[in-house]
Parts: structure tokens; sequence; C-alpha cells
């Protein structure tokens, strides 16, 4: 069996942050190495931890653009996920010029969220 | 041909003032230099209709010209302001003078008017006045507040209804049968909920309305919006320059409201939003090519219907005014003005 994804989530929100985590935790084949309440905090256990993906909420103090340009300069091989309350053209191209190329929608159905983090993984 | 008297050719030849005559029942029966150049209308076209023709389609409905007539006939004379209708349905603020003519028997002959334009002067007494005042800042204090309760509801209610749901999700696959059945219920309910919320928010504080500039604020709500239903839009402009921000916002809001319907009944394949520079105001146009109102020829469908009353009141409030028109098959017009004069200040 191959090794399991590894996955950081970054949420300020506590009740998001604690479901997103379970919700991927249980799923085979993906474990959560790490969980940041801001984007300073994502960027250094990102670096630590070099985590297959990262899941960003794009509105969490020192913004989520701002966590995966970090990210991805301190452990390239990361993909980023954007989670995101807002889907206005301004948020999504924000993110995409951070370099992310996932952009998901909180109140997406978790398998549509687990999905797309596999995705991520193998793209 | 039996020569002018001075006075008939000094009535004739006034511009700057409608000056006609009525008959006894209210048709018209001369027609001046100033009425053709304020009203649209030539002399041929209007002679021998209903002064009503003048008059708003509710004031029509609200029997206001004959109203008018009997005023003028027990008292003398009636003076009156208010909005009236050019040949092309757009409005004009006039101050009116209503005569009973009567012969030296008493005996009434018609009815003399006296009409003249004050649009522009009331745009801009209306931006300096206390009134123009409070309405920037009713207007200002009110998006205000909009945009605090969206960003309330998406930053903390919404997410905190997603964080429920998602953990409904997950609950349910732990459990089997009707339990797994009712909490995928639960979990349908929050999510629909959600979704009403989130539509919620986007109707407080649209995309596109904290835009520094009208057109470019228009053009990202068109772009979100209109684009996203599969119509295509076109948006022309001859604004000489920014209106105040409170007009923006007005025209903004009707625009949005506008939209709205056309998006929710109209059926349409493309809509047009033209704006225009006008008498110390902005002039606006959204034009859908979709099927029109159901009843034929009614300028002001059903009341209540269409978000109307909303956008009618706000462009009132403003100062202006608003009509919607559209026939069977036809398409829909909504067309409104309202002032735009800078009061000079921050």
């Amino acid at each position: 069996m191959s090794d399991p994804v590894t996955v950081l989530v970054a949420d300020d929100e506590p009740l998001i942050r604690e479901v997103l985590a379970e919700v991927l935790e249980a799923e085979p084949g993906l474990t959560v190495v790490a969980v940041a309440a801001d984007a300073g905090e994502a960027a250094e256990l990102a670096e630590l931890h070099r985590p297959a993906v990262a899941v960003l909420d794009v509105r969490m103090p020192g913004g989520g653009a701002w966590a995966a340009r970090e990210i991805r300069r301190r452990s390239p091989a990361t993909r980023v996920v954007a989670f995101s309350a807002y889907g206005d053209s301004a948020s999504v191209d924000e993110m995409r010029q951070a370099g992310v190329t996932t952009y998901l929608l909180k109140g997406l159905p978790n398998t549509a969220i687990v999905a797309a983090v596999r995705r991520a993984a193998t793209g | 041909m039996p020569e002018q008297s001075d006075l008939e050719l000094l009535v004739q030849n006034v511009v700057d003032y409608a000056i006609f005559m009525l008959d006894p029942r209210g048709h018209i029966v001369s027609w001046n230099a100033g009425a053709e150049r304020i009203k649209g209308w030539t002399a041929g076209e209007i002679v021998g209709r209903h002064f009503s023709a003048l008059y708003p389609p509710a004031d029509v409905a609200a029997g206001k010209p004959a109203r008018e007539l009997e005023v003028a006939v027990a008292e003398g004379r009636l003076e009156d302001e208010g909005w009236r209708v050019r040949k092309d349905g757009t409005r004009f603020w006039a101050n009116v003078i209503i005569t009973a003519l009567r012969d030296d028997q008493g005996r009434l002959r018609g009815f003399g008017k006296v009409t003249r334009d004050l649009t522009e002067r009331r745009a801009v007494e209306r931006a300096l006045d206390e009134r123009g005042r409070l309405l920037a800042h009713l207007v200002h204090a009110q998006e205000m507040e909009r945009r605090r309760i969206a960003w309330d509801v998406h930053d903390d209610t919404i997410q905190s209804m997603v964080a429920v749901g998602m953990r409904l999700q997950l609950l349910a696959t732990r459990l089997t049968g009707e339990h797994q059945a009712a909490v995928t219920r639960l979990n349908d309910t929050v999510d629909a909920a959600v979704g009403r919320l989130r539509n919620l928010t986007f109707r407080l504080h649209p995309p596109g309305i904290d835009s520094t500039g009208l057109v470019e604020g228009l053009t990202r709500y068109l772009d979100q919006v209109v684009s996203g239903d599969g119509l295509t839009y076109e948006l022309t402009h001859d604004l000489a320059a920014e209106p105040p921000p409170e007009t923006s916002i007005t025209i903004f809001r009707i625009c949005q409201e506008a939209l709205t319907n056309v998006r929710k009944h109209a059926r349409a394949r493309a809509v047009t939003v033209r704006l225009a520079s006008a008498e110390q105001g902005v002039h606006v146009w959204v034009n859908d090519d979709g099927h029109g109102f159901e009843h034929a020829g009614e300028n002001d469908p059903e009341p209540g219907h269409f978000g109307l009353i909303e956008m009618r009141e706000r462009a009132e409030i403003a100062g202006g005014w608003c009509a919607v028109r559209g026939n069977p098959g036809e398409g829909a017009t909504v067309e409104f003005w309202v002032p735009a004069v800078s009061r000079g200040e921050p």
C-alpha cells in the first residue's frame, strides 16, 4: 500500500478547521499532518511538515494568498487548494495569481472536497 | 390671411413656456413653439388629443388631470408642480398653471395652460439644500448597514452552518438505516438554508458596488451576474463625469433590481444598459429582448410586481423618476432619470 497523502488544513474559524481535518482524516489514504489558524502558522507548518496538499482559507488573518505564496516558496512540492466562503471573481483571481489551481467554495459536499484534495495530490 | 395680433405672435413664439389652450373637456386646441420645445410633440401631433397624454400613467390612473380641471373651474386657476411626460416617454419637472377661461356671460370657454420645465433648476436646488444632504447621508448609511449585515452573515452565520453541514455529513457516514437518512435530510436542510443566505448576502452587497466608478461597478456586476445566466449584455455610456456617490449607488441599485427582473422573469437572451448625461442628471435605460409584459400596452405593470415599487421609490427619493414599459413579445425597458449634481464638498 502506498504512503498516505499528507494534508495541511488552515482556517481561522475553529469549527471549520476541526471538521475539515476530521473529514479528511476519516478518508483512507489521507492523513492530516498539521492544522493552522492563520497564514503565518500555515507557512511555518508547511515548511516543517512538507505536506502533499495544503487546504487554505482565503480570508484568514495574514491572507490566504500570502500563505499560498509562502508555502510554494518554502515547500515547492506542496499543492495548494483554496477553501473559501467567497466565490467572487476578485477572490478567485487573487488566489490564482498566488499559484492556486483548485478553488473550492465552502458548502460543497464533503465528498467533493475529498475528491479535490486527492486530485490535487496526484496532479 | 388674417393678420395675427401682437399678443398671438407673442404666445406662438415664446419658447421658454409651453402656452396652449384646452377646450372645456380638456382636449388640446392650440400649441405654441414652447410647448413643442418642452414636450416634443408638434401641433399637428397633439392638437385634438386629451391633455391627460401629458401626465405620467400613474397620475392618469389616479384621476389627476380631471381633478386639476375641476379645481380650475371651481377656483378660477390651479397651480401645480410635478412630473409630466414628453413625447419620447421621458419626464420633466413642470410648473403648471391652469386658468379657467370664461366669456362675458361667465360661460366656460376652456382653459389656458402655461407650463415651465424646471427639471434642471430643481436638480441643482435639491442637491444643494438640506434634503439633498440628508439623502446623501441616508443612501450612504443604508449601504454601510447592508454591507455590515452581509459580512456578518457571510463570515459568521454561513461559516457556522457550513461547519454544521460538514459534521452532519461526517456523522451520516457513521450511521446506518433510518438514522443515516434522518441526518442526511438534516444536512440537506442546512445546505438549502446556506444557499438562501448566500443569495441574501449577494443581494445586500452585490459584487461591484464598492468599485470606485459607476461604469466599472456595473460592468463587474454584469460580468458576474448576467453572464452567469447565459445572457449577453452591452453597456454603453456617455457620462461626462462620475456622478456623486449617492447618485451612483441609486443608479446601481435600480439597475440591480431591473437586471434581477430580467434574469427571473424576462426569458431574455440579451440585455442592454445605457447611461447618458442629461438635464443635470443621469438617464438610464435597461432594455431586454425577453417576452415583455403579459398585459399589452401597460406602461406600469401590476403594482408591486417586478420590484417596480422599489425602483420607483429609489428614483423618486433621489428626486428623479422611473418608468417601465414592454408589450408582449417586444422585451421590456426600465427607464429612469436621477439628478446628479455635486454639492462641491467632500
